[in-house]
C-alpha cells in the first residue's frame, strides 16, 4: 500500500456522526462556500492540492442489486479525503497550530471528537480513523501545490512577455529592461522541482535506496578506475530522481 | 506568565551556552559501558560534579562559577547498558531509539556526509555516554580531563573512553573531540570558520533564568499581543508545551522531568569551497563580496547585523553607527529583536538564508490574520543551540583541514523540532515557495543536481534578482548521535539503579 | 452538490463488492491484491486516463469508532443519570456499527465534465478497470463507456465541500506550465549576466524550443516521477 505519490500524501479519514448532525454539518459546509474567507487559513497553509468532505447518510450507502444486503447502521459517516504536501505529522500539526477553530468547526458533530488542542488526542483521533490508500496516483509527483500554482503564473508571464517583447521591433536594451521586470515578477516562483524528501520507511523503499546508494558508489568507483559493472538496477517505481546520466 | 523552574534539577548545558559565558575551550568525550553496575558507579561519580543551571556567585550560600562545567548525556544504547528497565526504555521516542546514523535518509546525510565518512569513534553502537567538559582556560581543561580519566580508570576497565575522534595533522584516534572558540588577536570571538558571528539568537522560554521582558523580543514567539516566551515544554520534558500537553517522555515521570533531548552533530566546514564560492559569485554579484556573504546567512559577517534591518552597505553603516552608541540591552535588541514583517519578498533577507530557514518567525503567515497566532507554524520548530567551533583554518583555500563546528541542539522532540527543520526547511524549500531549493550554508548540496539560491529584489526596483548557482556542499556531517540529557534527580536515580516504572 | 470548484471536479464512489471468493481469496481481498499489483508497474494505469489530477483507491472493509472521552452535553447528562440507572450508562457508550458489504472506494480529482471523464477512463484502461470492478455488484451490466459512467453515477456520493488549493486548469495546461517553470528556471540561471543582444537571441531560441503555447509540444508526461529528457513528452 502507499499513501504517497511523490510529493503528495493521500489521507482518508472516516468518522461517525449522529444522523441528526448530518444536517448541521452539511449546513456548515454550505456556509463555508458562501463565505470563502473562512478557508483563508487553509489557503495560506498552501499544503493542499485538493481536499473534500463527503457525508454519507446511514441509509445512503450505494445499493445496487436486490441480493445485496442493505446496510443497517446507527450512525452516518463523514469521509475526509485530502491530497497534501509534506509529512503526515507536518500536515496534522499545521492544522492544529494554525487553524484549530476551523478544524473544530468541521468535525464538531463527530462522535467523541476530542477538539484539536491539545495535540496528542487529536493525532490519535485522526490516526485511528484513517484508512490506508492502496493505490495512489498523482499526475505530477515532482510538484507540490505551490509548484503548480507558481507554474501557472510562470506560463502566463512568459506568454505575456512574448507578446510584448518577442518581436523584432524591440531593441536589446528595451528587451533587457523588460526581461529584468519579468524576473522580478517571477523571482519567487522559479524554485527547482526535484523528488520529495524521504518520508517512507517501508522496507521496499529502504531496500531501493540502499541499492541505489550501492549503484552510485559503484559508478563513482568506475569513473576513477573502470571495471566491469556487476550491479543491475531493478526496474520499477521509486521516489528518487535519476538524471540523464545517473 | 512567569513560573519558577527548579534550576538545581536541570543540567547547565540546557539553559546556558557555555561558550558565551567565558568557557571558550571544551572537550567532548564519548564512552562505552561494558558492565551495568560499573557504569552506574561511573554515572554516580560524574553526577556529583555535574554543573546545574543555577546562577553563579561568590556570596555565601551561592554556587561559585566552576572552572570546568561538566555535563553528561546518554544514547539509547547507553541507557540500555546501564540497566534501565524495559518499560522505561519502551517509552523513549522512536527516533531517539534508532539513533542519528540510522536516520540518515531523513536528515539528508548522504554523499560526503554519509556515516561511512564519519570519525571512526561513531562506528557501530559503541557510543553510550557523552561527557562534556567546558573550561575557562586550557589549564582548567587539562585538570578536568585528568579528573575524568581518573574516574574512568577507577571502573577497572569496564567503562571505556572511546578513541577515534579525528584531530589536526591527520590524527584519527583521539580520545576526545577538542573544541574551542575562534580567537582573534588573542581574544575568543563568537565566530565560526566561515567568518560569521554565531549563536546570536537563542530561544527564550518560560522560567528561563535571566530572562527580561526585553530579551524575549525576537527570541520568543510572535503573538497578537507582541512577543511572549515559548512554552517550557518545547525544551524541557515534564512541562507543558505549545500544544498544551506534556511532551512524549519515558516513564516514570521522575526519569524524564527536567530532562531533554540533545542532537550532537560534528559539522566539517569546507572553508576552501566557501571562499571559492564567494570569489566566483562576487565577481558577478552587484552588491559585492560582503553583502553576498551576508545574503547567504542573513547577517553581516563582521558584527552579525541582521540583513532585514541593514539590507545594503548604506543601511549597514547607519546600523553600525547606532550599534556603537547603544547600551548592551539595546545592542541585544538590535541583534535579536527583528522580524521579517517588512520583508515579504525576501529582498532584504533571502528565503534561503540561514537565519530565515531555521527560524522564519512569523513570515510563514503570508496572509495576515490567517492563522491562530502569527508564529503558529514556527513556534514548535525552535531549537536551543549549544556547542563550539573546533580546529583551526591554516589554509583558507583548502577544504581538507580539520575544522568546523560541533553543534549540540537541545529540544523536547528531536523529530518535531530538529529533524523537521533539517528535512523540510534546510534540505527542502516548499514551505518557502522555493520548490526543492535548499538552505545555503547547511543544505546537502550535490554536484549531480546542482543547487541554486535566489536573492530577490524589491518588486519596485530596477534590478533583476540574482541567482547564486552551483552551490557546493559547504558543510559535511562527520559524526553525531541523539542523546538524552537527564535532570539531576533522574541522574541520581539512574546511578542508583532505582529507575522503576512499575 | 458541491462537487465542482471552477473547472475542477471531485468524484467519490463507493462500489459494493460481492461476498464471493476466488479460490481461497475473498473477492474484496482479490481487489486489494490487484490494486497492489498496480503499484509494481512502471506507472499507474491512471496515468493513461485523461484529465486526472490525483486519485486514489482503497477498500472499505468496515466502519469503526474509536471511543474517546466524551465531553458533549449529552454525555454529561447521561453520566449523571447513569449514576442511578445502568441503562443510561450503556446508552452513553458509542454503538458498534458494522457494514454488511465491503466497498471499493475510488476518489478522484479531475478537470472537466463527469461523463466525458468516465467514458475517457473506460476507453483508456478498460481491461484494468474490469480487473478491479468485476467483483462489484451489478457490474456485469457494464459493457461500454456509457454504461460505465452510468454505473459510477449510481455509486457516487454527494460531496459536501470540495477545496481546491491548486489550480483547475486542464491537465495538459498544468503539465506544460510545470515544464515551462522548470525550463525557464534553468534558462535564467544559464543566461545570468549575459549581454542584452545575446540574451535576446537566446531567449528566442528558448521559446522556439519549449513552445509555450503548444500543450501538445514538449512537456511533462502525466505521472512523470523522474527528471530528465527521456521521461518527458517530446
Amino acid at each position: 500500500m502507499s499513501n504517497i505519490a511523490g510529493k503528495a500524501y493521500a489521507m482518508n479519514v472516516i468518522t461517525p456522526i449522529r444522523w441528526y448532525m448530518t444536517w448541521v454539518n452539511r449546513l456548515i459546509f454550505r456556509i463555508v462556500q458562501w463565505f470563502p474567507g473562512v478557508l483563508t487559513g487553509l489557503v495560506t497553509l498552501s499544503l493542499i492540492h485538493y481536499a473534500r468532505w463527503v457525508i454519507v447518510g446511514r441509509r445512503q450507502f450505494p445499493h445496487l442489486h436486490p441480493d445485496q444486503p442493505k446496510e443497517d447502521l446507527t450512525y452516518s459517516y463523514m469521509l475526509f479525503f485530502s491530497n497534501f504536501n509534506g509529512s503526515w505529522d507536518q500536515y496534522v500539526d499545521s492544522f492544529t497550530f494554525a487553524i484549530p477553530k476551523g478544524l473544530d468547526l468541521f468535525w464538531k458533530g463527530n462522535i467523541r471528537y476530542p477538539r484539536s488542542v491539545p495535540l496528542t488526542p487529536f493525532h490519535d483521533y485522526i490516526r485511528y480513523n484513517q484508512i490506508e490508500t492502496i493505490h495512489y496516483y498523482s499526475a505530477y509527483p515532482l510538484a507540490t501545490a505551490n509548484d503548480v500554482k507558481a507554474a501557472k503564473k510562470v506560463k502566463a508571464a512568459l506568454l505575456d512577455f512574448d507578446i510584448r517583447c518577442g518581436g523584432d521591433d524591440v531593441s536589446p536594451e528595451e528587451f533587457h529592461t523588460r526581461y529584468k521586470a519579468l524576473l522580478r515578477h517571477l523571482q519567487n516562483d522559479l524554485g527547482t522541482m526535484r523528488p520529495a524528501p524521504i518520508i517512507s520507511m517501508a522496507a521496499a523503499q529502504v531496500q531501493k535506496r540502499l541499492e541505489r546508494d550501492q549503484r552510485k558508489a559503484a559508478e563513482r568507483a568506475a569513473r576513477i578506475a573502470p571495471a566491469p559493472r556487476t550491479v543491475d538496477v531493478p526496474a520499477g517505481k521509486d521516489e528518487e530522481a535519476e538524471t540523464i546520466d545517473g | 506568565m512567569t513560573r519558577q523552574l527548579d534550576l538545581f534539577d536541570i543540567q547547565g548545558n540546557v539553559i546556558r551556552a557555555y561558550g558565551r559565558f567565558s568557557f571558550p575551550v571544551a572537550r567532548y568525550v564519548l564512552l562505552r559501558i561494558d558492565d551495568g553496575a560499573e557504569g552506574r558507579r561511573f554515572v554516580d561519580a560524574v553526577t556529583r560534579r555535574v554543573t546545574t543551571s543555577v546562577d553563579w556567585g561568590n556570596a555565601p550560600g551561592q554556587v561559585p562559577k566552576p572552572k570546568v562545567a561538566v555535563n553528561i548525556a546518554f544514547t539509547y544504547a547507553g541507557l540500555k547498558a546501564l540497566g534501565l528497565p524495559r518499560a522505561s526504555l519502551a517509552g523513549f521516542p522512536a527516533e531517539f531509539v534508532m539513533g542519528m546514523k540510522k536516520r540518515k535518509d531523513i536528515l539528508g546525510d548522504d554523499g560526503p556526509s554519509a556515516p561511512e565518512h564519519w570519525d571512526p569513534v561513531w562506528r557501530g553502537d559503541q557510543v553510550h555516554m557523552l561527557v562534556t567538559l567546558n573550561a575557562q582556560s586550557p589549564q582548567d581543561l587539562e585538570d578536568g580531563w585528568r579528573w575524568l580519566e581518573d574516574v574512568t580508570a577507577a571502573r577497572g576497565g569496564k567503562v571505556v573512553i572511546l578513541r577515534g575522534h579525528r584531530g589536526p595533522a591527520g590524527a584519527d584516534d583521539l580520545p576526545y573531540q577538542e573544541a574551542k572558540a575562534v580567537y582573534e588577536n588573542g581574544k575568543p570571538t563568537p565566530k565560526e570558520h566561515f567568518g560569521y558571528a554565531d549563536g546570536i539568537s537563542d530561544p527564550v522560554f518560560e522560567g528561563m533564568p535571566g530572562r527580561t521582558s526585553q530579551s524575549v523580543i525576537g527570541r520568543g514567539k510572535q503573538t497578537d499581543n507582541g512577543w511572549e516566551p515559548l512554552a517550557t515544554g518545547e525544551f524541557l520534558l515534564g512541562h507543558l508545551d505549545e500544544a498544551q500537553e506534556y511532551p512524549k517522555a519515558p516513564q516514570p515521570f521522575s526519569l524524564s522531568k527536567n530532562g531533554s533531548f540533545m542532537v550532537y552533530r560534528k559539522l566539517h566546514e569546507n572553508v576552501g569551497s566557501f571562499n571559492a564560492l564567494l570569489d566566483r559569485e562576487a565577481k558577478a554579484y552587484p552588491g559585492g563580496r560582503e553583502l553576498l556573504a551576508a545574503k547567504l546567512v542573513g547577517r553581516w559577517r563582521d558584527n552579525g547585523a541582521p540583513l532585514v534591518d541593514a539590507p545594503d552597505q548604506k543601511s549597514k553603516l547607519a546600523w553600525d553607527e547606532r550599534f556603537g552608541r547603544a547600551s548592551p540591552q539595546e545592542q541585544d535588541r538590535m541583534l535579536s529583536g527583528y522580524t521579517f514583517d517588512k520583508d515579504p519578498h525576501g529582498a532584504r533577507c533571502p528565503f534561503a538564508a540561514h537565519v530565515r530557514r531555521i527560524n522564519p518567525r512569523a513570515s510563514l503567515e503570508t496572509t495576515k490574520g490567517a492563522f491562530d497566532t502569527p508564529g503558529a507554524l514556527a513556534n514548535r520548530r525552535r531549537i536551543l543551540r549549544r556547542g563550539l567551533p573546533y580546529g583551526e583554518v591554516t589554509d583558507p583555500t583548502r577544504d581538507d583541514g580539520e575544522h568546523g563546528i560541533v553543534i549540540m541542539m537541545v529540544n523536547a522532540s528531536i523529530e518535531r523540532q530538529f529533524e523537521f527543520v533539517q528535512q523540510q526547511w534546510i534540505n527542502y524549500g516548499n514551505d518557502f515557495f522555493a520548490g526543492n531549493d535548499k538552505e545555503a550554508i547547511l543544505g546537502n548540496h550535490s554536484e549531480e543536481l546542482p543547487s541554486r539560491m535566489v536573492l530577490p529584489v524589491e518588486p519596485d526596483s530596477d534590478d533583476a534578482p540574482y541567482f547564486v548557482r552551483n552551490i557546493p556542499r559547504l558543510v559535511e556531517t562527520r559524526g553525531g548521535d541523539y542523546f538524552f540529557v537527564p535532570g539531576m534527580t533522574a541522574l541520581r536515580m539512574i546511578a542508583a539503579g532505582m529507575v522503576d516504572p512499575t | 452538490m458541491a462537487d465542482k470548484s471552477g473547472n475542477a471536479t471531485a468524484l467519490t464512489v463507493l462500489c459494493p463488492i460481492r461476498p464471493g471468493h476466488l479460490g481461497e481469496v475473498a473477492y474484496a481481498d482479490e481487489v486489494k491484491c490487484r490494486l497492489l499489483e498496480w503499484n509494481t508497474r512502471e506507472n499507474s494505469p491512471m496515468a493513461k486516463v485523461p484529465q486526472t489530477y490525483l486519485c486514489r483507491y482503497f477498500v472499505l472493509d468496515d466502519v469503526f469508532t474509536e471511543a474517546l472521552a466524551g465531553a458533549e452535553g449529552r454525555g454529561t447528562i447521561l453520566d449523571a443519570l447513569a449514576f442511578k440507572f445502568r441503562y443510561f450508562y450503556r446508552l452513553g457508550l458509542p454503538k458498534q456499527d458494522h457494514l454488511k458489504s465491503r466497498y471499493l472506494v475510488f476518489s478522484t480529482n479531475f478537470h472537466g465534465d463527469l461523463d466525458a471523464y468516465l467514458e475517457g477512463m473506460w476507453q483508456a484502461i478498460e481491461a484494468d478497470l474490469r480487473g478491479i470492478w468485476q467483483f462489484c455488484w451489478d457490474f456485469d451490466r457494464v459493457h461500454d463507456g456509457r454504461s460505465f459512467a452510468g454505473y459510477m453515477k449510481r455509486c457516487r456520493l454527494d460531496v459536501s465541500l470540495f477545496f481546491v488549493g491548486s489550480t483547475d486548469d486542464p491537465l495538459e495546461e498544468q503539465l506544460k506550465s510545470l515544464y515551462l517553470k522548470q525550463e525557464f528556471g534553468q534558462f535564467v540561471l544559464d543566461h545570468q549576466g549575459m549581454e542584452p543582444a545575446a540574451l535576446q537571441q537566446a531567449f528566442r531560441a528558448f521559446m522556439d524550443r519549449v513552445k509555450p503555447r503548444d500543450v501538445r509540444g514538449p512537456s511533462w508526461s502525466p505521472g512523470q516521477y523522474r527528471l530528465g529528457r527521456q521521461w518527458e513528452k517530446a
